[in-house]
């Protein structure tokens, strides 16, 4: 069928089953030698295990790679990397107390001899790695720690360390993921040198956006099968959508004029410490009121996580007040205020919302387990949990394996969040904290995360919404306030303050308001 | 031929299984430690089957050839269940302490407290009724020994100290403290062990004669059964239960999710401690009447593996303490009978422990080689 081509990967027949999920099914595709291609797909449509097959972390059950025209077999990311191709994860691996330098040489250390004895040379690589960041526009001082550099710059370092291993083909899975808006651009910009300077580069992302400016062609993903491979000029953001959902797909929320009530939480002068005793929220004070969703924008490490975590009692509040429906909580413990009203979707779903290693019903009545009638004189009744568990599945559509008896640790990132997103609602709260709440998820279940938080505000509830994306805090909120380095910047109504003001705010610069 | 799902290999699936490993590991890992056992016993030289049945006929789950008078295989199986119970109470001292993420390394040294003080407060009262000084010694025992290892679940919630290092310490502290008081106020001046106790404090009734036969009768045995069975349905079945796993699993999860895992800590290692007493007990007051001085015992050594090769499950470690204690109290006589050294019993039992402690690797193992399989 393919007869010679110009592609400089081919994946053909690519079949990979885990148990239970057939996360790429005979997929075949071909990549061309210096293209920008885009892997569009929601969670779960198997963009992931195709490149870390690429990479070398799984094996195929089936089909071949060809790589240059020859076949081969990728059997670790250490061949990967001989076979030039280089990836830049969503979480970064970099050994924080090293130097940038150390850490783009790790395992590849350049080698000199000092009276005959081998020693790593690290002053003479600084300037390599300088001159490396400056032909692509990647600006970084080479002597910084990666502890003092924040999370662009240490996303340049992962750049450059696939660069100083010369890769050719340049695997990025969701960059912009942890970006401000300028951020990208900038990153974009940097993707579109790399294009220009010779080198293939695979972008998985579900931004739309970020796709259409960037990608010269896009593959769609879904259910493990390859949807289409569309030419991203003349392909619409909509159409996309559409295709990778396998539905019509609305991409705005249907959102009413809010109509807030008495103030249900206020938070008076609030400053914190975070783990290290460093102050990190100086003198905060917000209200949210019944029926509002009021969300904190801001970059990430700017005690945004921090407001929400001592709202919900999680850390020690060193001075302010914290009040729930007039009644003073500051210094009440987690179970009192999650009895008295409050409901926190966590950012971290897997380290705080969730025992990944429990059955999914117990985790559905992780803030239950204890009251009547899941527990009786302290004795579990079992077929209440099953019976309370498999009513939520059904009511917030969550997938998996085994329905309530899943382990979670099994069931996909959506729905582990969905799991967390119906157990807290479910509470019934007058104070819902969502966190990052769509954070990894795909169109689909974002839309329906944010859908049941308006649902949940037209019900009277006050609604906290903590965000690092402002497409989310756009659509989503009534009333925004933008905090940069633990001191809200500015608060506004949401239809009174443009995209544009609120970056900069983020930014530190201007100042609206007061 | 091809795309089978289910994988023909009953084997695998019995060890791949998640729904069987709790059992299928522990098993698998004694199978593989008989193994290598034969084959370091037919090194030395001896025939592998005859040393198993020696051990088996020293611990008196097989019947000797021949038994002095008022011997039986009855009498070195009570014996057997003697030596057993303290090593049951550790290793439920262990589980519950790993269940809720604790490593309570210390329970040796809260078995030597507990069994020293339990020892000079009733066991030298020789005039007290047995009636009431049986039950006052277990009583001490578990009180004095949930104090031990709560002062470790204090200073982990207060000043967040590591509890394997504390419980490291305490263990050297109560050895040489205690140490001192026995050679200075309590020794025997032949065995250099502390004085014996009165019988009448002895939580083993020695020499009791039954149907023509002399035998131990350990008094406590019954109860550790059904402390580790109460223990299995209090952590599976309960809120508390629930909290401490979920402690064990994944503490912030459990701290957002309302559980105070502080005072559940605290509560943990009293009841880790509390068990390990009457370890103590069962142990200093019981299997023997003495306490050795600046000695810790290996059972709360021991009982760490004993815990993990009953996959930290009470029930499973019903069985693996009763194991471990048979291939230990068979060891001498498979030395006359088999002509195997002792030592190679111990060794054994290390074997069995080190394959014990591969458990998780192996449940992985085979999970993995289990989803290979079915791809195939």
């Amino acid at each position: 069928m393919s007869e010679q081509n110009d592609y400089i990967i081919e994946f053909r027949n690519i079949t990979k089953k885990f148990p239970g999920v057939i996360a790429n099914n005979d997929i075949s595709l071909g990549i061309r030698q210096g293209e920008i291609f885009a892997l569009l797909g929601e969670n779960g449509a198997g963009k992931s295990t195709l490149m870390s097959i690429l990479f070398g972390m799984y094996e195929p059950d089936q089909g071949e790679i060809y790589l240059r025209g020859e076949k081969v077999k990728i059997k670790s990311p250490n061949q990967a990397a001989e076979l030039s191709i280089g990836m830049v994860h969503q979480h970064f691996m970099l050994v924080e107390n090293f130097t940038i330098t150390e850490n783009i040489v790790l395992g590849l250390e350049p080698e000199k001899k000092v009276f005959g004895f081998p020693v790593v040379d690290i002053k003479g690589t600084d300037q390599k790695i300088k001159d490396l960041s400056h032909k692509y526009g990647l600006d970084v001082n080479p002597t910084d720690l990666i502890e003092d550099i924040n999370v662009s710059t240490r996303q340049r370092v992962e750049i450059l360390k696939m660069l100083y291993r010369e890769a050719e083909i340049l695997i990025f899975d969701e960059p912009t993921a942890m970006l401000t808006p300028q951020e990208i651009e900038f990153l974009l910009n940097i993707i579109k040198n790399l294009q220009a300077d010779g080198k293939t580069i695979i972008l998985i992302s579900h931004k739309l956006y970020e796709i259409k400016q960037v990608a010269d062609r896009c593959a769609i993903l879904r259910h493990g099968e390859l949807i289409d491979i569309l030419d991203v000029k003349t392909t619409s953001t909509q159409e996309m959508a559409n295709l990778m959902v396998g539905k019509q797909l609305s991409l705005s929320l249907d959102k009413s004029e809010s109509k807030p009530g008495d103030p249900v939480l206020e938070v008076e002068n609030l400053t914190l410490d975070n783990e290290l005793g460093v102050e990190i929220v100086h003198n905060v004070s917000f209200k949210i009121h019944a029926g509002e969703i009021f969300s904190l924008a801001g970059v990430s490490g700017n005690g945004q996580m921090e407001i929400a975590d001592a709202i919900a009692g999680l850390i020690n509040v060193k001075s302010g007040k914290i009040s729930l429906n007039q009644k003073e909580i500051t210094h009440a413990t987690v179970k009192e205020r999650i009895e008295s009203g409050i409901s926190y979707i966590p950012e971290d779903r897997q380290r705080f919302g969730l025992i990944l290693e429990m059955p999914l019903a117990v985790n559905l009545a992780l803030k239950s387990y204890y009251k009547e009638p899941f527990s009786q004189k302290h004795i579990l009744q079992e077929n209440v949990f099953l019976e309370y568990s498999d009513n939520l599945i059904k009511q917030f559509d969550i997938r998996s394996g085994q329905g309530s008896t899943t382990i979670v640790r099994s069931m996909s990132g959506g729905n582990q969040q969905k799991a967390i997103v119906a157990r807290e609602i479910d509470l019934d709260s007058d104070l819902l904290i969502f966190v990052q709440p769509t954070r990894g998820l795909d169109i689909g279940a974002i839309q329906a995360v944010r859908k049941r938080m308006i649902d949940e505000r037209d019900r009277g509830k006050a609604i906290l919404l903590v965000s690092l994306e402002l497409d989310e805090i756009m659509s989503c909120s009534d009333r925004i306030g933008v905090i940069y380095n633990g001191r809200i910047q500015t608060v506004a109504k949401a239809d009174q303050i443009t995209r544009e003001e609120i970056g900069e705010a983020m930014m530190g610069v201007g100042n609206h308001g007061k | 031929m091809e795309n089978n799902l289910k994988t023909k290999n009953p084997l695998l699936r019995l060890l791949g299984g998640t729904k069987y490993q709790f059992i299928s590991i522990p098993i698998f890992a004694i199978i593989c430690s008989l193994i290598v056992s034969a084959i370091i016993i037919l090194i030395v030289g001896q025939n592998p089957l005859m040393a198993y049945k020696g051990l088996l006929q020293g611990a008196g789950v097989l019947s000797k050839n021949q038994y002095a008078a008022y011997q039986g295989q009855i009498t070195d199986f009570m014996e057997t269940l003697d030596k057993m119970t303290p090593m049951l109470f550790a290793s439920l001292a262990v589980a519950i302490a790993m269940q809720a993420g604790l490593f309570n390394i210390g329970v040796s040294g809260q078995m030597l407290i507990s069994g020293f003080i339990a020892t000079i407060v009733i066991g030298y009262s020789r005039e007290m009724s047995p009636i009431l000084a049986k039950p006052l010694v277990a009583v001490i025992g578990v009180i004095v020994g949930a104090l031990a290892g709560g002062l470790i679940g204090f200073l982990k919630i207060k000043f967040n100290i590591n509890e394997v290092v504390s419980s490291i310490m305490l263990n050297y502290i109560f050895q040489y403290v205690i140490s001192f008081f026995i050679n200075t106020k309590y020794v025997d001046p032949v065995t250099r062990q502390s004085r014996n106790i009165g019988a009448n404090a002895r939580l083993t009734l020695m020499q009791v004669e039954i149907a023509d036969f002399k035998m131990r009768i350990p008094i406590f045995f019954i109860v550790a059964i059904l402390i580790a069975i109460v223990m299995y349905f209090f952590m599976k079945r309960t809120d508390h239960g629930l909290e401490i796993s979920a402690i064990g699993f994944n503490r912030d999860a459990a701290r957002y999710a309302g559980i105070n895992v502080k005072r559940r800590t605290l509560y943990v290692m009293l009841i880790s401690g509390g068990l390990a007493g009457l370890a103590g007990v069962t142990y200093y007051l019981g299997y023997q009447p003495s306490i050795l001085p600046k000695s810790l015992s290996s059972i709360g050594f021991d009982s760490i593996a004993v815990s993990l090769l009953g996959s930290n499950n009470p029930l499973g470690i019903i069985f693996s303490s009763f194991l471990i204690t048979v291939i230990d109290r068979g060891a001498t006589y498979m030395r006359s009978a088999a002509g195997v050294e002792q030592e190679i019993a111990a060794l054994m039992s290390g074997i069995i422990l080190l394959f014990s402690a591969m458990g998780t690797y192996m449940k992985q193992k085979f999970s993995d080689l289990l989803i290979r399989n079915r791809r195939r």
